[in-house]
């Protein structure tokens, strides 16, 4: 496996007061990859997503995204490097139609500046027309068309997800980072975004790394797992090699022995 | 400044910040516990003014019996605005209750105007406090000595409630984790009462003292005391009650010693403390002693 | 059907033929309004055409309040300096050297102010960029903090400049105030600044930024990592509703010819937060609508601390009331209507053939 590294992340970490969340990750991306990053409850991995996407600052380490370190700089400015991500405890602007929310996605890489959009030049309003046209190409490719003038709130858990994809896809990203896109969706609906994630990554080249606590749709989707538990990588590989290694089978189990018993670690 | 000079500044600033850390302590309680910025809390403080003169000058009953009158009386009327203003809101966006309570606090101040009128009272300043103490020239007011006597045994008292009653417990652990308290079987919204009842007759006693040091009282007066000593709670570290006491004794010093040292900016001393507020969020968002600001 | 049926929230993907009928409608509503303007000039009588230039003026200050507190989502309460500002720098703008020299009693005048002497137009666009710049450089330390904290600091921050009006005496005239400013503020002005505000907020709401700016209140984390830099964002809406406020401001001192620092104060901002929460925040046409309410039902409202008499009996008046009556709006409206008149809601034209529409049918 030669291909182009698109992100490398080493010995980072993240630290919140005298827990540590995440301790010295090391961690590749190559472009074209379509990878998982799993693990039981509070392992880190959302913390992962945060550091990645310039939310959570972290507390060492080193962060190159294309080649150069991105530690630092504001969510947006990462965003509009590429990279887009969902949350695992959906965030769409609830307020905003459905149509609105894809096109806020792509208000980042708006060359016009405000004045050329309250005086509608033409820039600007070529544009504005090439926005809807996306929007309404992501809509349709995600299955949301029909419901595109419909508050974000008024959608059933499933659609969300799927808009927060589209969103995501609208602001341009060469990589996808999706926090547990199949919680909360039906067998069809699951099968319905494996479909769609493994055309994402086919048609539209893109790179795509996922956090998922439903394991088949994990290993059947996935080329390549990396596993955390409390913070550290316990086992990388494919999804057959990953399955059977001891411990992995030993940190679900011992999360699964704790949860029973008491309370599990903090998510 | 010579000696004498700066021991009687630093007696008023002590006095002052006495006032704004009482003052303060309701601010932080009610934050700490509800998110809310209680805006009325200035106002509170006006109608606790207002009962004392009543029941001193109309009544004439003793200072003391004014005071603590004025202190039950003003909790009941805190506990009342809670439960009819800010109750209804608990579950709403934050910024709905903030309006509300600024719409509480114009109401309050606007029905003082219609009741008792724009033109300031005269707050007669008991005989206990209206002593003049000489020494070494420095000359100052009994009250200014007394002022941050009182102010100790009152905060004293309500540190033993917080620290070591049921009820205030409850409140430490309420400010922690609301949910969490709630399930764990509290009656919060007792809890809240009490915690507005305490506040704001703290208030209604830094009122009154504020009342008699200048010595007079009007249906406005509560705005300034009110914003200032919110700054002086995050200059402390909101939600934090010795920080805010910590927070209004550093915010009235400032304040008197700015007048004594730069006496041509004496005029810009009501915009000290906005001045401070602005460079703490700069400089050191957490408050001097206390926890991180909230998003 | 949903409601956005017929109140758009958004832009709409309409048709060509639609939006070219609704601009139409739009012109031909800005040809009424300029009409009714004339008569009223024309006949009304002067009181009447005095309120109706605060209403113009009140109007855009609660439509470019709204653009940072309902649109952005930033709950700010600075207004009252930013009107100040606007009203000084216009005054001392037009006033004459000799006006000045006649008011400035305590201490002279400085320098470049006490020869100057500019026509309003200017003036005015000078004070918009001025204020525009104190918010520009205010939104540095004012958004590192949010909700109610960035209340707080606003706040203070209209306090400081208060203080300052009250006490830079060679630049404000301190408590004593400018005296003798020319009354140029007419209805043409007024409600022409309204035409234009609500040109450029309108479309600015309404484009991609405008989409921006709501995402910012919705969900500033969703916001930031969908590549909107929130704070910029802020800024902008801040700096323009500044713009228009420190206009406003210089045209409401060219109406009531008299300022000081005393009407500056908060009390200045809780009006204008009546009147957005009052028409809904967020919704535009909803702040306009609950400024004309504002002015005329405030001034209907006098009545109430008129003396009267009531069947024989005489009832004393109660000065002050209004304001009672205006703090129980405020709780009133939060407590049982939270979202004011429009909620978030625009009035369109399509709203109101959808409303033709269904009459009959009904």
């Amino acid at each position: 496996m030669s291909r182009e590294l698109l992100l490398r992340a080493s010995g980072l970490s993240c630290r919140f007061g005298g827990l540590t969340a995440v301790d010295r990750l090391d961690f590749v991306l190559a472009k074209g990859e379509l990878a998982g990053l799993i693990g039981p409850n509070g392992a880190g991995k959302t913390t992962t997503f945060n550091m990645f996407t310039g939310r959570q600052k972290p507390s060492a380490g080193d962060l190159d995204f294309l080649g150069r370190g991105v530690i630092g700089l504001k969510p947006s400015r990462i965003n509009q490097l590429g990279m887009a991500r969902t949350f695992q405890n959906i965030r769409l602007f609830d307020e905003l139609s459905v149509l609105e929310n894809v096109l806020v996605g792509f208000h980042g890489r708006l060359k016009a500046n405000f004045l050329s959009a309250i005086l509608r030049l033409p820039g600007y309003a070529a544009e504005e027309r090439r926005m809807y046209e996306r929007a309404h190409e992501l809509l349709e490719l995600v299955g949301l068309s029909a419901l595109s003038d419909e508050r974000a709130d008024s959608l059933a858990y499933g659609q969300q997800r799927l808009l927060e994809i589209a969103r995501a896809l609208a602001t341009g990203p060469r990589l996808l980072l999706l926090d547990e896109p199949a919680a909360g969706m039906n067998p069809q609906e699951t099968a319905g975004l494996a479909r769609l994630v493994r055309d994402l990554r086919d048609r539209m080249e893109l790179t795509i790394l996922l956090i998922e606590h439903d394991m088949r749709f994990v290993m059947n989707l996935c080329e390549r797992l990396t596993v955390l538990d409390h913070g550290k990588v316990i086992a990388r590989g494919t999804p057959q090699q990953v399955q059977n290694d001891p411990a992995v089978i030993e940190a679900y189990l011992g999360a699964e022995a704790q949860a029973a018993g008491g309370e599990a670690p903090g998510a | 400044m010579d000696g004498a000079q700066l021991t009687q500044q630093i007696i008023n600033g002590l006095t002052l910040g006495s006032l704004y850390g009482l003052i303060a302590i309701g601010y932080t309680m009610v934050y700490g516990i509800l998110r809310l910025i209680n805006f009325a809390h200035g106002d509170v403080l006006m109608v606790g003014c207002y009962i004392a003169w009543f029941a001193a000058v109309q009544f004439g009953l003793p200072w003391w019996v004014a005071l603590m009158g004025s202190m039950v009386l003003t909790a009941l009327l805190g506990v009342i605005i809670d439960q009819g203003a800010y109750r209804p809101l608990r579950r709403a966006p934050r910024i709905s209750a903030l309006i509300t309570a600024i719409g509480v606090s114009f109401l309050l101040e606007n029905l003082g105007l219609v009741i008792f009128g724009g033109r300031p009272k005269a707050f007669a300043r008991p005989e206990v406090f209206n002593q003049i103490y000489e020494w070494g020239g420095v000359r100052v007011l009994s009250l200014s000595i007394w002022v941050p006597i009182l102010t100790a045994v009152i905060l004293a008292g309500l540190l033993l409630i917080i620290y070591r009653t049921r009820v205030g417990m409850a409140m430490r652990a309420l400010s922690r984790d609301m949910v969490t308290v709630q399930l764990m079987g509290v009656d919060t919204n007792r809890i809240v009462a009490i915690t507005f009842a305490l506040g704001s007759a703290l208030a209604a006693a830094g009122g009154v003292f504020w009342a008699m040091k200048y010595p007079q009282i009007n249906p406005l007066m509560g705005i300034l005391p009110g914003l200032k000593a919110f700054v002086a709670a995050v200059l402390g570290g909101i939600g934090n009650v010795v920080g805010a006491m910590i927070g209004g004794l550093l915010l009235g010093m400032a304040e008197i010693l700015l007048v004594a040292w730069l006496p041509e900016l004496a005029g810009y001393r009501d915009a000290l403390a906005f001045v401070l507020l602005i460079g703490i969020l700069i400089f050191k968002p957490t408050g001097i002693i206390g926890q991180e600001l909230p998003e | 059907m949903s409601r956005r049926g017929w109140f758009q929230p958004g832009p709409l993907p309409a048709a060509n033929t639609t939006r070219k009928r609704d601009t139409r409608l739009t012109i031909l509503g800005c040809l009424a309004a300029a009409a009714g303007l004339y008569l009223l000039e024309g006949h009304a009588d002067p009181y009447i055409v005095h309120m109706t230039c605060i209403a113009g003026l009140f109007a855009v200050l609660a439509v470019s309040y709204n653009l940072i507190n309902g649109v952005t989502g930033q709950f700010s309460l600075e207004p009252n300096a930013f009107v100040a500002c606007g009203a000084y720098v216009t005054a001392l703008l037009t006033l004459s050297p000799d006006e000045k020299a006649a008011s400035f009693i305590l201490e002279p005048i400085i320098w470049p102010l006490s020869v100057i002497s500019i026509p309003l137009l200017p003036a005015l666009i000078i004070a918009g960029i001025l204020t525009a710049l104190m918010a520009f450089l205010m939104g540095f330390p004012v958004f590192r903090v949010r909700g109610d904290y960035l209340a707080i600091v606003t706040l203070g921050f209209g306090e400081v400049i208060r203080v300052v009006a009250n006490n830079a005496q060679s630049l404000t005239n301190g408590p004593l105030g400018l005296k003798g400013i020319p009354h140029l503020t007419n209805l043409w002005w007024a409600w022409g600044l309204l035409a234009v505000t609500l040109f450029v907020i309108v479309r600015l709401v309404n484009s991609s930024y405008g989409r921006a700016l709501k995402a910012v209140r919705e969900d500033e984390v969703a916001a930031e990592a969908m590549g909107i830099n929130a704070f910029w964002h802020k800024m902008l809406a801040f700096t323009l509703s500044a713009f228009f406020e420190g206009v406003a401001g210089g045209l409401l001192a060219h109406l009531i010819t008299t300022i000081s620092p005393s009407q500056f104060t908060f009390m200045f901002t809780f009006n204008l937060l009546i009147i957005i929460v009052v028409g809904g925040l967020g919704s535009t046409t909803g702040a306009v609508l609950a400024a004309l309410l504002f002015t005329f039902g405030g001034e209907w409202l006098r009545a109430v601390e008129e003396p009267m008499s009531l069947f024989g009996l005489d009832i004393p008046g109660i000065p002050g009331m209004r304001m009672v009556f205006f703090s129980l709006i405020l709780v009133g409206v939060m407590l049982f209507m939270r979202k004011g008149l429009l909620g978030r809601y625009e009035f369109s034209w399509r709203w109101l053939f959808a409303l033709f529409r269904r009459r009959p049918a009904s």
